[in-house]
């Protein structure tokens, strides 16, 4: 591989395949590097995406991708000791544009591959980058083990462990109290069991988020014949589960055990999740020659409600894909940032900037969900001496946390969220 | 369902060569160890002299341990193109 490309793309992940496809329209010749075996073979993630970006760019998706089910139920519970408690919400009338699907994200991003190999972009597996290369300060290609691979522009899709970046001190590591690390299981369950166990018709999938006391966060995404259930868990808490056991303490709930019983269990994987929002953005995630999209730019959304990923790797990736149209070979690509915020992106993070905080908090998992655990306990374990909510509220708290603490914490989530 | 027979379940090409290399002078004055809960394959592990043994064989080059290592210990790389985990599913 020695010869000379209009763009070369470090990562065939959601943002970087999202940047070859819309060059390729353009007229440029692209490859895309993949380390792994192909596109797909190296992604982990939870399991929904958010369908407003392929509504926009890939005509005929809803029919052509493999869409697993379509969210119609939105759950967030709490696990107690035994009980859980959950809040739901179902939709029964399909929301128009504004939707979401579960889906396996190394599916989706060999559908996505597909497409872009339509559009003649060579996608080059079994690829692993080792370095950017620059001439006179501007970035003309990589190194990829003896090959040099010489390109007008690079472009960084290498995802959330942004080795190269760092390697080439354009990005510093992350500091592990903006990290998290999700472990995922993929559970075969059978679509009949899934439907029956989850309330859903043949379509209609579940997203649900779960805090743990034990162990953090999780979720739970129903696909058509698997179960993706998983933890989230961060790397700054006093943790009272080690990682490699925190997918078979929440499968021991009795309450997910129930949900996922005579499963097989298909797949095990992990990835870090930087968690730190707008502080995490790369404050200039361009330079001469090369511009950093998806993950490995710190575009990552938490609400504290839903969490986007590829939409944004998506968006970011067509933004790139502009501003190189619209800059010449050589120069700084400031004109990204531009493009990042008029499409309102960077509103939207900065936004949401004082979630992080409250996510790494660790009360917000342990202390506050077993007060709504022995509050709940306190309200439906009814015998002859009923109490007021009042009651079981001061009881609930006891020796637990101090009020005025916990009115701080709540009053700064409402007003962040 | 222990870790091990969990990482049975994924696909691994294993390369010859580990690509995370672990500098043990580095953790013996370490007091924290956090590499050992926190790899959610669970590959660090203390031997009965209390030193960390590491094994990449089960990588699932998640980055958790090049992030939470206090004591810069951790020589940390991808392996070569299309060695390593390969997932599925994902």
């Amino acid at each position: 591989m020695s010869e000379k490309y209009d763009v070369v793309v470090v990562g065939g992940g959601p943002a970087g395949l999202s940047v070859a496809y819309f060059l390729a329209d353009k007229g440029y010749t692209v490859v895309v590097l993949e380390r792994g075996l192909e596109p797909g073979s190296k992604n982990v993630f939870g399991g929904r995406v958010y369908s407003y970006p392929l509504d926009k760019y890939f005509p005929g998706w809803r029919r052509d991708a493999p869409i697993e089910r379509w969210v119609r139920r939105e759950m967030l519970s709490i696990l107690c000791r035994e009980n859980m408690a959950s809040i739901g919400y179902q939709l029964s009338r399909k929301p128009d544009g504004h939707d979401s699907f579960t889906v396996f994200l190394s599916r989706l991003l060999k559908w996505m591959a597909s497409k872009v190999e339509e559009k003649n972009v060579l996608l080059a597996s079994n690829v692993r980058v080792d370095e950017m290369l620059f001439r006179d300060g501007v970035a003309c290609g990589v190194r990829a083990g003896e090959d040099k691979i010489e390109a007008e522009y690079v472009v960084i899709a290498e995802g959330a462990n942004t080795l190269l970046l760092e390697k080439h001190g354009l990005r510093g590591r992350p500091s592990p109290r903006d990290i998290a690390v999700g472990v995922k299981e993929v559970v075969r369950v059978g679509r009949e069991k899934i439907n029956e166990r989850f309330g859903l018709g043949d379509e209609e999938g579940l997203a649900q988020f779960l805090i743990s006391p034990v162990f953090g966060g999780g979720f739970i995404y129903t696909m058509k014949e698997y179960v993706s259930v998983g933890v989230v868990y961060r790397l700054s808490f006093n943790n009272h589960v080690e990682g490699k056991d925190v997918i078979e303490e929440l499968r021991m709930h009795p309450e997910i055990s129930k949900l996922l019983e005579g499963g097989v269990p298909v797949e095990y994987s992990a990835h870090i999740i930087r968690e730190g929002g707008y502080k995490d953005l790369m404050s200039k995630p361009y330079g001469k020659g090369y511009v950093v999209v998806g993950d490995a730019a710190g575009l990552i959304l938490n609400t504290g409600f839903t969490v986007r990923g590829v939409d944004l790797a998506i968006e970011s990736g067509r933004l790139a894909a502009e501003a190189i149209t619209k800059t010449s070979p050589g120069e700084e690509l400031s004109i990204y940032m531009d493009l990042l915020r008029r499409s309102g992106i960077i509103d939207a993070l900065k936004k949401f900037k004082n979630v992080p905080k409250i996510l790494s908090n660790q009360r917000i998992y342990v202390e506050y969900p077993d007060l709504i655990c022995k509050l709940l306990d306190n309200i439906y374990s009814v015998d002859e001496f009923p109490e007021t909510l009042n009651e079981s509220l001061k009881k609930a708290v006891k020796g637990k946390t101090s009020i005025i603490r916990l009115l701080l914490d709540l009053l700064m989530t409402v007003r962040s969220l | 369902m222990s870790v091990e027979e969990r990482l049975a379940l994924t696909k691994f090409e294993v390369h010859s060569e580990p690509h995370i290399i672990l500098r043990t002078e580095k953790c013996k004055t370490c007091s924290f160890k956090i590499c050992v809960s926190s790899c959610p394959a669970g590959l660090y592990t203390l031997n009965e002299s209390g030193e960390i043994q590491f094994t990449y064989e089960g990588c699932l080059e998640c980055g958790t341990c090049r992030i939470v290592c206090p004591e810069n210990a951790i020589e940390w790389n991808y392996p070569p193109g299309g060695f390593g985990v390969q997932y599925k599913f994902g």
